[in-house]
């Protein structure tokens, strides 16, 4: 009895030193950040409530049919995925094509990537049937006889899951960069060799993330028997929708760390860099989505005897084709004309509307396909997200602004702002 | 050596859409009844009676109207779109032809739903459940299916392989001497659902395949020969599922005229 009270004594002291460090921590914040905090909590919460939910009685639970089989949780798993390319194009730019400036954001880039590929994998286990039965995916693989898997998802899974590692290995120099941590002349050296093999990190980075990120589109593309997505150049256009969406969400939400932060995490001109680079591959994208849509409308529906404006049900379900349009056209104007790119209320409307129109092409392009009557006879299958779909997407988005804020706060995410300060 | 190849033939001038052979079909294979099934998109139907209607605006005068049953189940494809993107193998097509489903690897990813162009494929979103002497009149050769995954119509492999045991008990080992009726062609009380071996010339579903009253469910490859659409797309479904009927408005409702 008394050895426990010995060692409780020993570690309430340690305890102590946590609990008074949490809370003297909580009092330095401002009341508007207590309040957002507190928001993104409750959200949190909310997830893990609903996902329990699910997990216990079933997917019954979600707006999902047997036509409209997959909804915003994929939705949700797309945009993370296409939002995410920006960590293995900075990666590639800094550590392959040695352009030095983007070193300040690359740390942001890589948080940032491996955010949403690790909430990827959280949103699938969510939407999957049976998740305890995922190792299905890696150790009965559908790879068919030739060089490509068959099936795409295979594909997908196995290059998002050595994709993460390479994520993984990516953000360890950010880790052990910590000042506690840093300290260890051990863990200094550890972290400047890691740092050193980063070229191999973002060529395998790279490699991989061409291959997911079309494949993405792929999943779709492939499938001849279904008029609304058949197309075999869905594949590539997914990889350039990655290149220029990733790119401008890194900006956004650096940008957005630096305005809560009240501080310049990141030299201007590094924003004005990368939105350089977003906004040409924004042209290219918007020309390809064109040239995507022009062949649907001639080629490939017409192949299916269908009429590519009755798949929209007319003016009906256009809109988010045209709001997709625009979204992603304001981008092309505004990250590629000097003045508006110079100008920090431009530039963010450029790359916010670039995010808000990638994400918007992930439902036109992909789940809208899924409400397409298959039948002649068949009306378009109403789609409408339930409480527990939304609360868990809302949340698993709080969920990564929680870890980012943790993260941008205790970890060395801006040198640029650790160089300023000394 | 297989030989066998199982194709059915629907002739949709003697269906009366009396839905039998869904009742059969829900029995045969253990589909479980919710309290709310009344055309619920969730609901758990190996086959569907699909009714249509040549009076799609609502405006033709009575006498005019017409209407037909098209009993829908898997479509066996001999190209399946769900066996390619399939990411555990949970589907597969047999030698025999038919695209088996085995609910027990599946993980409920329900990307072969999204990829199925005739709706075929169902996903268990509710645990199946089966009350009070409903459980007493569960098959035994079906395995219950459990929550999260996908089912859909086996052309009742299990039927054959109980016709195959029996066989075997008598001595007989040839596996292509053996034949079977699924739950549906068993029940249909005007033998509007034929079921066979595609690959005998001289059994009737081969026979009526060619017919010309013949056609496959909304595609059109079968009136492409070799056209340029053809080309474009490179792959077809190729259904082993065929429909007759005389009447033309149902075969231009195929092309989506």
């Amino acid at each position: 009895m008394s050895k426990l009270k010995d060692q409780i004594n020993a570690i309430t002291p340690l305890m102590k030193v946590c609990f008074d460090f949490v809370k003297n921590e909580y009092n330095s914040l401002s009341s508007s950040m207590k309040k957002t905090l507190l928001f993104l909590f409750i959200m949190s919460a909310g997830f893990a409530l609903f996902a329990l939910q699910i997990f216990i009685f079933g997917l019954g639970y979600t707006g999902l049919s047997n036509y409209v089989a997959w909804g915003v949780w994929i939705g949700g798993d797309l945009s993370l995925i296409v939002l995410g390319g920006g960590a293995f194009f900075t990666s590639f730019m800094l550590y392959i094509l040695r352009r030095d400036e983007f070193q300040p954001i690359i740390n942001s880039a890589i948080l940032i990537g491996l955010l949403c590929y690790a909430f990827t994998f959280i949103f699938l286990g969510l939407d999957v049937g049976q998740p305890l039965r995922f190792w299905f995916a890696y150790l009965y693989p559908n790879w068919g006889e030739h060089l490509m898997p068959q099936s795409m998802l295979t594909e997908v899974v196995f290059c998002i899951t050595f994709y993460f590692m390479v994520l993984v290995g990516e953000f360890t120099p950010i880790i052990l960069g910590q000042k506690l941590l840093d300290r260890f002349p051990v863990i200094h050296q550890i972290g400047h060799y890691i740092h050193k093999l980063m070229w191999i990190g973002a060529a395998v980075g790279t490699f991989l993330s061409f291959f997911h990120q079309g494949s993405l589109g792929g999943t779709y593309g492939v499938l001849f028997a279904k008029p609304g997505w058949f197309r075999p150049h869905l594949f590539f256009l997914f990889i350039v929708s990655a290149l220029a969406a990733g790119t401008s969400f890194t900006i956004l939400i650096t940008w957005l760390a630096g305005k809560v932060k009240k501080k310049d995490v990141v030299p201007f001109k590094t924003y004005v860099s990368l939105a350089r680079v977003s906004g040409f591959m924004f042209l290219i994208y918007f020309i390809f989505r064109i040239y995507d849509i022009y062949l649907m409308i001639t080629k490939y529906v017409p192949a299916f005897d269908r009429n590519f404006w009755d798949l929209w049900g007319g003016t009906y379900g256009l809109w988010m084709l045209v709001l997709e349009l625009i979204a992603c056209f304001i981008p092309v104007i505004l990250l590629n004309i000097k003045a508006f790119r110079e100008k920090e209320k431009t530039l963010i409307i450029g790359v916010g509307s670039a995010v808000f129109g990638m994400m918007m092409n992930r439902f036109a392009a992909t789940l809208h396909g899924f409400t397409v009557p298959n039948f002649p006879w068949k009306a378009f299958t109403p789609y409408g997200p339930t409480i527990q779909e939304i609360v868990t997407t809302l949340g698993i988005f709080s969920s990564m602004a929680l870890i980012y804020i943790f993260c941008a706060k205790y970890l060395p995410i801006f040198p640029h702002l650790d160089k300023q300060e000394h | 050596m297989i030989t066998r190849r199982w194709g059915m033939v629907i002739d949709l001038d003697k269906c009366t859409g009396c839905g039998t052979c869904e009742v059969s079909c829900m029995q045969e294979n253990n589909m479980p009844i919710f309290q709310d099934d009344s055309d619920d998109p969730k609901r758990v139907k190996l086959l569907n009676l699909m009714k249509i209607t040549n009076d799609r605006e609502k405006s033709l005068q009575y006498g005019d109207v017409k209407v037909a049953y098209i009993p829908k189940m898997c479509q066996q494809c001999d190209n399946p779109s769900c066996v390619a993107v399939c990411p555990a193998n949970a589907t597969d097509i047999g030698d025999d032809g038919v695209v088996s489903q085995i609910w027990s690897r599946c993980f409920g990813c329900r990307y072969c739903i999204g990829s199925c162009p005739y709706e075929a494929r169902v996903f268990n979103w509710w645990k199946p459940r089966y009350e009070g002497t409903f459980k007493e009149s569960l098959n035994p050769d079906v395995s219950i299916s459990s929550r999260g995954t996908v089912v859909k119509c086996t052309f009742c492999s299990h039927i054959w392989k109980r016709e195959r045991d029996k066989a075997v008990a008598k001595g007989i080992t040839d596996i292509n001497a053996v034949s079977y009726t699924p739950a549906c062609a068993a029940s249909c009380p005007t033998n509007a659902i034929i079921f066979g071996d595609l690959s005998d010339p001289l059994s009737d579903v081969s026979r009526l395949s060619k017919d010309k009253r013949a056609f496959r469910l909304v595609h059109t490859v079968d009136n492409w020969g070799v056209s340029k659409k053809k080309n474009l797309i490179k792959k077809y479904p190729e259904p082993k599922v065929f429909y007759l009927s005389s009447e033309e408005w149902i075969r231009d409702m195929m092309r989506f005229k």
